[in-house]
């Protein structure tokens, strides 16, 4: 029987899931490239609209040349806006396209024409509804300018240094641009979301194969003829089944190899000693008064003898499995028969646990008792599944106690625990639980836990 | 009672056959296989066998006689503790399983108990009409009265307390009390039969002539 593996929560990280960790570094993608996709796309719907924007205001002015050179009405005073004149400048078509004077919010325009002479300086000649009372360019200046507040695009009338300049305002360029970022936006987002979702769902059926393989290795036992895990789910874990199957059939060989040598080991060691037995009980029969106590010593030694060894048998008998009956414990106590202690047992008391198993180590713990003075040991079951066994010896130290259940809770038994304890932890462990040592006002007390607590 | 003891191993074997007949059990011995042709045909009360001998599996033997139809009660000594082993051992024709080691003093118990239960008595006590025999304190009584018995007496007491209501041949009744290799005189059974008439009751053995002698029609 050798050492049960650490729980494997014990691993570092072992606990992380997988899953989670996938979906996080999914999430995580999933922002950093939709935020450089809709940067990328707003920088170039950005340029795209501004031209669109810059051809519409182009074309608008081109438009407007044709009306404003064919009605050379009088003049305006300098600085006088022209409203009345705007709707007699522009033909029909005009201001369809480029409406002269359309209103944003709050009263602003949106577009805005100025008809400005260059000679001496600039002056103002004509100018639509709301714009500016300020020629817009101070000296003549053809093509698109950015100016504060207006999109500018100025064209030369041909005419006595005359410019036309016809402006877009910037809030209204601004608008047009926050309307199709936002529609982008709101066509992106709830794809994004349900690709999410998607990729999560995927992600949750990719790993279920990993679930069942748990399954499946939890339902394994490698030492049944035949065991494998068969193909797997996917080809992925393929090399797992495979690996897997041949650590299973490694077991197999060294645990029927180990069977093979404790059968062996066994029949080598019992038989001897059933025969010093044997001999020693016919000894006492024939041999003269004096010579008894010796003998009777002889024999309780050989019986210490024969607990040790089956101690030790059950100790490295590996891959056996616990078979758990009912034990009545007065019975059980009844066939623990070490000369020289009385082991009771609490009344109608049982517990489910190996027989061979809890046989040798209450053996070994009564062994024990025996050597640290005590003349009475107590069976009982102070909870379910737990055996306790308490003895009227002289005890421990407390710090000596607890020492040993430090080395029994590390599982450390060289050197800092005797075989006894040693192999009640192992029985203990083998049922599922552990061997603790509870503080006891007097004698000694050792608690088989057998299951999980 | 006579007792085959099928053991390989020198020190056991002699440490058992030695704490046996000081018990006052006859033993013969054998020590496998082939040994044990010659005691074939002789009645034993029960058997003792090893599971692994040098020749061969005592547990395929014990299956084998009770294939042939032999219930002679029988105790499997053997290294052999885990649980499939005894189940296998008692499923193969043992009444009782015994893990080595094991103290002489156990063994015989659980012989004595064996014994009783093929009897066809789960009780340490039989009685016969007046008299009550104690199989594990090898009493007797009459009438309440303790009788004291001879080993000699006790052993034909016990190889027909043991068979109640069965005829046992003079010749069976000599071996089981008598031994293999024990020579006596050729009318010593008939002198302790003789003896425990006469301690415990004229009625108590019955006689059959040419035949044998039986005790009781049945327990009570």
């Amino acid at each position: 029987m050798s050492a049960l593996p650490r729980a494997a929560g014990a691993a570092p990280g072992a606990s992380r899931s997988i899953r989670r960790r996938l979906l996080r570094a999914l999430l995580l993608w999933a922002l950093v490239w939709s935020s450089a996709l809709a940067l990328a796309v707003w920088l170039a719907v950005r340029e795209e609209v501004d031209e669109l924007l810059d051809d519409g205001l182009k074309s608008a002015a081109e438009e407007l040349i044709g009306p404003i050179l064919s009605a050379p009405a009088a003049l305006p005073a300098v600085g006088t806006t022209v409203p009345a004149l705007v709707p007699a400048l522009v033909p029909a078509p005009v201001p369809a396209l480029v409406p002269a004077a359309a209103h944003g919010v709050a009263g602003v325009p949106r577009f805005v024409w100025q008809q400005v002479a260059h000679g001496q300086g600039a002056r103002l000649l004509r100018q639509s509804a709301g714009a500016p009372l300020q020629p817009l360019r101070a000296t003549p200046a053809p093509g698109f300018a950015s100016l504060p507040g207006w999109r500018v695009y100025g064209l030369a009338l041909g005419v006595d240094a005359q410019m036309l300049y016809v402006a877009q305002s910037r809030t209204e360029r601004g608008e047009a641009l926050a309307e199709i970022g936002l529609a982008v936006l709101l066509a992106g987002l709830p794809m994004g979301l349900l690709g999410l979702l998607w990729l999560g769902t995927r992600v949750r059926q990719e790993l279920a194969p990993l679930q069942a393989l748990s399954e499946r290795l939890a339902a394994y036992d490698p030492l049944q003829p035949g065991a494998t895990l068969g193909a797997a789910a996917h080809e992925e874990l393929q090399p797992m089944h495979q690996a897997v199957d041949a650590l299973a059939a490694r077991l197999a060989r060294r645990v029927a190899q180990e069977r093979a040598f404790t059968a062996h080991a066994a029949h080598a060691l019992r038989t001897p000693l059933a025969g010093i037995d044997a001999q020693l009980a016919v000894a006492l029969r024939e041999a003269p008064a004096a010579l008894q106590p010796r003998l009777q010593r002889v024999r309780a030694a050989a019986g210490r003898l024969q607990r040790v060894v089956a101690g030790l048998l059950a100790l490295f008998r590996s891959g056996v499995e616990v078979q758990r009956v009912v034990l009545d414990l007065p019975r059980l106590a009844e066939r623990l028969p070490v000369e020289g202690l009385v082991v009771q047992a609490q009344a109608g008391a049982s517990i489910s646990a190996d027989a061979d198993l809890i046989t040798a180590a209450l053996l070994n713990l009564l062994d024990n008792a025996l050597r640290h003075g005590a003349t009475t040991v107590t069976l009982s079951t102070p909870g379910p599944q737990l055996l306790r066994v308490q003895d009227d010896g002289s005890g421990l130290p407390a710090a000596q106690r607890l020492a040993l259940q430090q080395a029994l809770d590390d599982e450390d038994y060289a050197g800092r625990t005797g075989l006894g304890l040693m192999l009640a932890d192992l029985v203990a462990r083998a049922h599922g639980g552990r061997l603790r040592l509870p503080e006891v006002e007097a004698g000694f007390a050792a608690e088989l836990q057998l299951g999980p607590a | 009672m006579r007792l085959l003891l099928l053991e390989d191993d020198e020190l056991l074997g002699e440490g058992l056959r030695d704490f046996l007949r000081a018990d006052g059990h006859v033993v013969d011995w054998a020590r496998c296989l082939g040994d044990i042709a010659a005691y074939r045909g002789e009645s034993f009360d029960a058997w003792l066998v090893d599971w692994q001998l040098p020749d061969g599996s005592g547990l395929d033997w014990l299956r084998g006689q009770r294939r042939r139809g032999d219930t002679t009660p029988a105790l499997v000594l053997t290294a052999r503790d885990l649980l499939a082993d005894r189940l296998q051992g008692l499923d193969g024709g043992a009444d009782d399983y015994l893990v080595k080691p094991f103290a002489p003093e156990e063994l015989v118990a659980r012989l004595r108990a064996v014994c009783r239960r093929s009897a066809g008595s789960a009780g340490a006590r039989v009685s016969f009409g007046p008299v009550t025999v104690d199989l594990t304190a090898r009493s007797a009584w009459r009438d309440g009265e303790r009788i004291d018995l001879t080993a000699r007496e006790w052993a034909v007491l016990e190889a027909l307390a043991l068979r109640p209501g069965r005829l046992v041949a003079k010749a069976e009744l000599e071996r089981l009390v008598l031994g293999f290799d024990t020579v006596l005189a050729s009318n010593a059974l008939e002198v302790h039969v003789s003896s425990l008439r006469r301690k415990l009751g004229r009625e108590l053995v019955q006689t059959v002539r040419g035949m044998g002698y039986r005790i009781g029609g049945g327990a009570e």
